[in-house]
């Protein structure tokens, strides 16, 4: 033969099975008879051809293929139905869990170039203070050295927006011109921020946020130009900002950040630092670079030589570690759960392709091969799985504009999840996996069918075996991966009961919180602004219904603000000396821990006499005391902020607040709110009636003080407690239910394995009892069998469940990851379960007739 | 009906008139279209299967004294001529109507 022949014969071998019986000889010949007559085909002639027909022979088959896949699916309809079902939800599911973490981990930063963009943090080791906002003047000096990075910044502030419309108190930043540059976007409309703008004196200017654009000005084009009242002073706005500002600084306005460098501390860490990489800089190269800045800057302004800087990149500064951990958790969750589904329904075709048996030996013996019949088989595995992998993608596309609006706010570091051409491409992937995954063991089995043995119709043979073995190793690792997800799932639910159950230091029932901003050109905030809030207590005081009245800057997990500072005792101490502690400070008014129900351990309250510049007093935690102080009383001494040397005298000791997170303790010192108050504060009002029904009698007496000055983020005390706990409730609820499902779909699976060994093995249960076994024993027989498949099961779950239990470690709070009793009581309860689905079929085999049972066959 | 494909009507006119095999179907249209049709073997085969298929040819051992018995020798049916005709005729009119709106090029 000669090569040309070889090279025809292989491409032949390119069209499908079917169509090579019947036709690989006579092409080949056909080349032959060319080239003997001289003119042979050219290659490229050749291939052409082949390339063109081959994939279309490939359709027609596939087409019939799955035209019988469809009759198949068809005749079977409830069956059909079960798998379908099971795929759409599993799939679903998996899709809907993947879109998040594709939105969040996966998709870039809404940036330009987001992987060059870094945030620049203080950091202090002294303090164990990782990632710290920076000092202005900082900030400054590091713009002036860097060659590393485009530094730009932003700070915080509140505006409240007054004229056209009700007065309307919103959040926001202003932020260094350069910062749209940086970050690479640029406004919706209008002009984002020059450096001209930055000057003092300059003329006042606001970018507004798309949605307060919408919703206020309704999206009219001409705002921009237009002037609105901030603070009660006029501003112009010039630009509508783009979307992904707000991903970086949240809130929705902006303003020029005008720096006065005279009225600036540098221990004074209000602004964060955002950076560009400059062309060929490293995140390494610019660690190196602000390293050395940082001591420069240390050896020229010795009041700062602790700190140091710490680069962040975007995606660690917005995705944090645990955010990570519990969404990859989820989804690996999601998956098991998926897995368990395909074991199930691998067990389930199985099953039934015993019964189908004769059919596929029919179709052998009429000279269907076995590569023929594994494909036709898997096509209508891979049909099933595609129905229900449509109608499960539907589900997750339906699903993810209501996983928006459902998770609170910020509990995520994107304005939204979207489906994307990665999330449909993911679907599709595990859709088809899936029908592969559950097809094969049951296709590859049923194409290797013994033809002599199915034919004569004796399926004897059928429960034990091979068969048998593939079918206990599947229900075994239902219940494994079951056990993993429930004990993951059982340490989450713990870790929420426990969150739930900490104590908070303070009573939050009854207690109705909201903020305030009094313009402060009218409100000075070391005159007038305390005296507006005393006048305000009284009044909210005298509401009906209210028992107590205060302000803060910050209420424990609401939207105030967090302040922390390094502080250092003064005389002796408990302390190292010259040792700094970073301590959660805040400003109350007097009344506030009464209020709040935190108990005063020791010493007294504020008073509003208390407003001494010179000697100012303090109230501390007991945690606070305990740390600087240990068991002496702590009142009369005195303590002060590393940044300066002005002493704070302890004039009381209340109770320990979780002030910040459910899960953090912190010493905190309280500052008497007295002589000076914040832009921003918080007020808190007790009463012993519903929340929303004092609402109306704190909007009027409000109203009554300033009609310019709007209520923001009204909510009650057990809003924010839920809202802090949301990301653990989440993986408790997710979990749990991926839990119960994987439960409740193994468990069918031991009752099917056993169902159909009893089955399959009613005349040998016959037969035994016909030579005298009693029905204890048949019973015990049967469940001892599918106790072995559980337990083991089990335990593999139990070894799997241990190995994998430190990924959950930044997720679990006040329990063990490897908690004793949670794997027992998991095991108890999985082997409860495999116990009840075994009860059923053993109980039918112990009530099988010998004599119908021999006489069967 | 569906239109019939180019090289399904150029094999139905190979077998008109007698029956013949597969290289000898390529060689017939090949000749008569001075070898500016070459079908390949793919093609053959693959128009082969789907005319068997619609029952517009069928097959025999080859019934000619001379025949190859190892060939398999193709014949049009009943069937197979009618739809020639069909397709020929709107061929034709379609060349009619190219002509009346003088798209048709003079040799032909």
């Amino acid at each position: 033969m000669r090569v040309r022949d070889h090279i025809a014969r292989a491409l032949i071998r390119l069209y499908p099975a079917e169509f090579r019986d019947e036709y690989a000889g006579e092409m080949e010949q056909l080349v032959r008879d060319q080239s003997r007559a001289g003119g042979a085909w050219r290659w490229a002639e050749l291939i052409v051809d082949i390339a063109r027909t081959a994939p279309r022979e490939h359709g027609f088959v596939l087409m019939n293929d799955l035209r019988y896949a469809v009759r198949m699916i068809a005749r079977s309809p409830l069956f059909s139905a079960a798998v379908i079902l099971t795929v759409a939800l599993t799939i679903g599911a998996t899709t809907a869990i993947f879109s998040v973490v594709n939105a969040v981990l996966l998709q870039p930063l809404p940036f330009d170039h987001p992987k060059r963009l870094v945030q620049v943090n203080e950091k202090n080791d002294k303090l164990k203070l990782p990632n710290f906002s920076a000092s202005v003047l900082n900030y400054l000096s590091w713009k002036e050295q860097t060659r590393t990075l485009d530094l730009a910044a932003f700070g915080f502030a509140s505006y409240s927006l007054s004229g056209e419309g009700e007065p309307e108190q919103f959040t926001g930043s202003p932020i260094a011109a350069a910062l749209l540059q940086v970050l690479g976007l640029s406004p919706l409309q209008g002009r984002g921020f020059a450096a001209a703008d930055e000057r003092r004196g300059a003329e006042r200017i606001a970018m507004i946020s798309a949605g307060l654009w919408k919703r206020r000005f309704g999206a009219d084009r001409s705002v921009v130009g237009r002037s609105i009242t901030l603070n009660g002073e006029s501003h112009t706005i010039v630009g509508i900002a783009p979307p992904a500002l707000a991903v970086l600084t949240g809130g929705d306005i902006w303003t020029p950040m005008t720096i006065d460098p005279g009225r600036e501390h540098r221990l004074n860490h209000v602004i964060n630092v955002v950076g560009r990489l400059r062309p060929g800089a490293s995140v390494a190269q610019a660690q190196k670079e602000m390293d050395a800045i940082a001591v420069r800057v240390g050896e020229q302004y010795p009041e700062v030589r602790d700190w140091g800087i710490n680069i962040l990149t975007f995606y660690r500064a917005f995705v944090n570690p645990q955010l990570e951990t519990a969404l990859v958790v989820l989804l690996c969750a999601v998956v098991c759960v998926l897995l368990i589904a395909c074991a199930n329904i691998a067990n389930l075709l199985l099953a039934r392709s015993a019964v189908r048996q004769k059919e596929i030996a029919v179709r052998t013996a009429l000279g269907a091969s076995r590569s023929r019949l594994l494909r036709q088989l898997l096509v209508e595995s891979v049909t099933l799985s595609a129905v229900g992998g449509v109608a499960g993608t539907a589900c997750a596309l339906w699903s993810v504009p209501l996983i928006n609006r459902v998770l609170p706010p910020n509990l995520l570091p994107i304005p939204e999840i979207a489906v994307d051409r990665i999330v449909l491409l993911f679907a599709a992937t595990t859709t088809v996996a899936t029908g592969v995954l559950f097809g094969m063991a049951p296709s590859w089995r049923a194409a290797r069918v013994d033809l002599n043995a199915a034919l004569k119709q004796s399926g004897r043979s059928a429960a034990s075996g091979p068969r048998g073995r593939v079918r206990n190793l599947l229900a075994a690792a239902e219940l494994g991966l079951a056990t993993v997800l429930l004990i993951a799932a059982a340490l989450l639910i713990q870790t929420l009961y426990r969150l739930q159950r900490t104590a908070l230091g303070f009573e939050p029932k009854g207690v109705l919180t909201f903020q305030l901003a009094p313009a402060t050109t009218k409100y000075p905030l070391d005159s007038k602004a305390p005296q507006f809030y005393r006048a305000l207590i009284d009044s909210l005081q005298a509401i009906p219904g209210v028992r107590g009245a205060a302000v803060s800057s910050g209420i424990p997990f609401g939207a105030g603000n967090y302040t922390s500072t390094p502080m250092t005792p003064i005389g002796p101490s408990a302390l190292p000396p010259e040792t700094g502690v970073s301590i959660d400070w805040r400003i109350v008014m007097p009344g506030y821990f009464r209020t709040m129900g935190v108990p005063l351990l020791r010493g007294r309250d504020f008073t509003d006499a208390d407003r001494s510049q010179d000697a100012p007093v303090v109230i501390v935690s007991a945690a606070m005391a305990e740390r600087f102080w240990g068991k002496a009383d702590p009142i009369g001494r005195s303590l002060h902020q590393v940044a300066d040397q002005l002493p704070f005298t302890v004039i009381g000791v209340v109770g320990d607040v979780k002030n910040t997170a459910l899960n953090r303790e912190a010493p905190a010192v309280y500052l008497s709110a007295a002589r000076r108050v914040w832009p921003l504060m918080d007020v808190v009002v007790r009463s012993d009636r519903d929340a929303t029904a004092i609402l109306p009698g704190v909007r009027d007496a409000v109203r009554r003080l300033d009609p310019q000055l709007p209520l923001a983020t009204v909510r009650t005390m057990e809003d924010w407690l839920a809202n802090s706990a949301a990301q653990p409730r989440l993986n408790a609820q997710l979990l749990g239910i991926f839990a119960a499902v994987a439960l409740l779909i193994a468990a069918i699976g031991i009752y099917g394995v056993l169902a159909y060994s009893v089955t399959q093995r009613t005349r040998e249960i016959g037969l035994r009892m016909a030579l005298g076994a009693p029905r204890r024993r048949v019973l015990r027989l049967v469940i001892g069998e599918g106790m072995t498949v559980g337990g083991c099961g089990i335990a593999a779950g139990l070894v799997a469940a241990a190995a994998l239990g430190r990924t959950l470690s930044s997720l679990v709070f006040g329990v063990q990851v490897h908690d004793l009793a949670t794997y027992s009581g998991v095991a108890a309860v999985l082997a409860i379960v495999a116990l009840a689905a075994c009860a059923l079929p053993a109980r039918r085999a112990a009530l099988v007739d010998p004599i119908v049972a021999l006489r069967e066959e | 009906m569906r239109n019939l494909p180019v090289p399904a009507l150029h094999i139905l006119l190979a077998v008109s008139d007698r029956e013949r095999h597969g290289y000898a179907i390529m060689q017939d249209v090949a000749a008569r279209t001075g070898g500016k049709v070459r079908l390949g073997p793919g093609t053959l085969y693959g128009s082969i299967k789907r005319l068997l298929e619609d029952g517009l040819i069928d097959e025999h051992d080859g019934r000619d004294p001379d025949a190859d018995v190892r060939r398999r020798y193709y014949k049009i049916t009943r069937q197979g001529r009618k739809v020639a005709m069909e397709e020929t005729a709107r061929l034709s009119a379609l060349l009619r109507h190219a002509r009346a709106v003088g798209l048709v090029p003079k040799t032909v």
